[in-house]
């Protein structure tokens, strides 16, 4: 592909992102990590209290990249065949069966929906984490595929009671753990409570220009990318530093204040996990006109990749998300490049 | 009665024998008359030193002694080393210890050069005087058996010191109001102190610039300091370039104690406001980090080099303006324009 293919599709991202911006306001960092996991094919996991707009923002996405977009509501009573499909009595008094959220869009489907995906059963889990890994799905002696699909699972890391933590091993699955957040900014916490297009949250994706992607091109392009940005020894070494600083963050000199560092890690990121970072970063250099990664590339996209794959020691996993990003933080401080 | 008579007989013939032999008997040379002077001539070597002796010392002197014809000199007058000598009936204490003797013989006179050493063998609490010699030889005239006279060779006068003093001595006492403090010879010691302090200056100094972390002045250990020496030591190759740039990009999170990276420049001026004028080669010189060690394909649109010697170059001149800030001054302004618009 020509650079002036990979311009127009940078064109075209940088599009989405503007229109999405336009009706998710003071979300930038998120709705660039958002744009980044779907160049980079990545399922992401997002984190964030309630009535924040993870939802509006997930249907705007789904509105400008096309393609069929679903949605589930975890909950302790979901079995995993409500994913694949329901049962019910029809006007002719028959029992009929009609396809779930997975199937309904059938191949069509481009953004998977997970809500609240902590308070599902870790059976619920195992069904979504394979669909996650192989895109694929067993059910009515007949293999079906989702090519085009992303998941986005949402969790509130508030809330313990009636949820079941998702085990490290679901959560490397997930290319990125994106926090939403309220905005600080006053002047748009005024408007998403005074303004009034805020209230209507149908009307308000409507505004996004549909389309602006083609979701079933995505794939082929995403490998175009990978390929088409460079990374360099230096970048190389740079990577493995901050791989190995994951596992022995005393090694580097790095630490966090009130935690006894030798205790603190399990496992650092995995090799998924890192090379899940690199395809990010790739994307994030693409997205940033450059031919080649730099370390602040992988900087942008550090947090969001490595965070969540992080394995503590229980007694510091209800500090997990401050504690997870002070480290990183030091490791980013502490490694150097060149 | 025959046989005392005979044993009578036999002793008064030894004693007429002994009587009648003129070697026979010892002659007291110091009742002799003087030789005619005309007849013998001395010349002496005596001993340079004469005082400060004490037991055990050994005294040479050397007496060449002329005797002209008819007169000879009796040998067997020369002194016999062991002989004690008195004076007034007191062992005066200084023995000859041994004496060579060679004689050169010519037409009218025989030359004797004699060499006497005397060993002292007393000592005394306080100095006191003593005296080698004198020796008496006997001559006596070949013409006339009879004529048998003597030549005195004189004494040399010495003094005799005490090994300690003896008892209690007030200094204050035995000091004369006249002279000073003797002077001693203090030059050995003196390049002895001399080399010391060299030495312990030098090795002062060797300490200071260890414990100064190898730099001279205190200014001179400041991160930016020890890189702009290193810049100047690098090779001028593109290889050079690129550890230039990485060493300047060590110093920069050394300086901040984080990893500074063109994405948290402002969080390093905010940390080291010195450096904010320096803001625009900062980012040019992550630029430069860009395309040396991530992105080769990639052109500064604000600055570029005509080479990467020529990079180099303005890296070098980059860190001691660095190196300024750091040591609080204002950077001095570049010469000449250190990049150039476009390649």
């Amino acid at each position: 592909m020509s650079d002036r293919q990979l311009a127009d599709w940078r064109n075209h991202a940088l599009n989405l992102e503007s229109e999405v911006n336009k009706v998710v306001v003071g979300q930038q960092n998120p709705i660039r990590l958002i744009t980044t996991s779907i160049f980079a094919r990545g399922h992401v996991l997002l984190e964030g209290d309630v009535g924040v707009g993870k939802t509006t923002l997930l249907r705007a996405f789904t509105r400008g990249i096309g393609g069929g977009y679903q949605r589930i509501e975890g909950t302790i009573d979901l079995m995993p065949n409500d994913l694949v499909y329901h049962t019910y009595l029809g006007e002719d008094g028959k029992p009929h069966v009609s396809p779930g959220p997975l199937l309904m869009s059938g191949e069509n489907l481009s953004v998977f929906f997970f809500n609240e995906i902590n308070r599902a059963r870790p059976q619920v889990h195992s069904l979504l984490l394979r669909v996650m890994a192989e895109r694929s799905l067993s059910a009515f002696n007949t293999e079906h595929y989702f090519p085009h699909m992303i998941v986005f699972a949402d969790r509130n890391q508030v809330e313990k009671e009636e949820t079941f933590e998702i085990p490290s091993a679901a959560r490397d699955r997930f290319m990125m753990e994106i926090p939403i957040v309220v905005p600080n900014d006053n002047d748009i916490m005024e408007a998403l409570v005074f303004d009034t297009k805020f209230h209507n949250v149908d009307a308000l994706v409507n505004n996004v220009k549909p389309d602006v992607l083609q979701f079933d091109e995505l794939n082929a392009f995403s490998g175009v990318l990978q390929n088409s940005v460079d990374t360099s020894d230096t970048l190389k070494k740079y990577a493995l530093n901050l791989w190995k600083a994951t596992k022995a963050p005393l090694d580097y000199g790095v630490k966090v204040s009130g935690v006894d560092m030798n205790r603190l890690v399990l496992s650092g990121a995995s090799p998924r996990g890192m090379s899940m970072m690199l395809r990010a970063a790739r994307v994030n250099a693409w997205l940033n006109e450059r031919t080649a990664v730099l370390p602040e590339d992988i900087h942008a996209v550090f947090h969001a990749t490595v965070a969540h794959r992080l394995v503590f020691s229980p007694v510091y996993e209800m500090r997990r998300t401050e504690i997870a990003r002070e480290m990183l933080n030091g490791i980013m401080n502490a490694v150097a490049a060149p | 009665m025959t046989q005392f008579i005979r044993l009578f007989y036999i002793l008064v013939s030894f004693s007429a024998l002994a009587l009648t032999s003129p070697n026979a008997y010892a002659i007291d040379s110091q009742n002799l008359p003087d030789i005619n002077p005309a007849f013998v001539s001395m010349k002496s070597i005596d001993p340079v030193r004469l005082v400060g002796y004490t037991v055990g010392d050994v005294i040479e002197r050397e007496v060449i002694l002329t005797v002209k014809a008819p007169y000879k000199l009796i040998e067997t007058s020369l002194p016999i080393p062991g002989y004690e000598k008195r004076h007034k009936g007191q062992v005066i204490g200084i023995e000859l210890k041994s004496i060579q003797h060679t004689k050169k013989v010519d037409d009218n006179s025989t030359t004797h050069h004699i060499k006497l050493a005397y060993q002292v063998f007393t000592n005394n609490i306080v100095a006191k005087n003593a005296a080698l010699g004198p020796e008496y030889l006997n001559l006596v005239n070949l013409k006339n058996n009879q004529d048998i006279v003597k030549f005195r060779i004189p004494t040399v006068d010495i003094a005799i010191s005490p090994i300690a003093i003896f008892g209690q001595v007030k200094i204050e006492n035995n000091m004369s109001p006249f002279l000073g403090p003797l002077p001693l010879n203090h030059d050995k010691e003196e390049n002895w102190l001399k080399i010391s302090l060299i030495f312990l200056i030098l090795s002062a100094l060797g300490l200071l610039y260890i414990l100064g972390m190898r730099a001279w002045l205190p200014r001179m250990g400041g991160t930016f300091a020890k890189v702009y020496r290193a810049l100047r030591k690098q090779e001028k190759s593109a290889q050079g370039l690129k550890e230039s740039v990485a060493l300047l990009h060590a110093g920069l999170s050394t300086t901040a104690n984080f990893t500074v990276f063109s994405n948290n420049l402002e969080q390093f001026l905010a940390l080291k406001p010195n450096f904010v004028g320096l803001r625009l080669e900062l980012e040019q010189f992550f630029n430069l980090s860009r395309r040396i060690n991530f992105e080769p394909k990639y052109l500064d649109p604000t600055a570029s080099f005509d080479s990467d010697v020529n990079a180099q170059l303005w890296v070098i001149k980059f860190a001691r303006r660095c190196r300024d800030c750091e040591r609080g001054l204002s950077p001095e302004k570049l010469a000449t324009p250190s990049m150039k618009p476009g390649l």
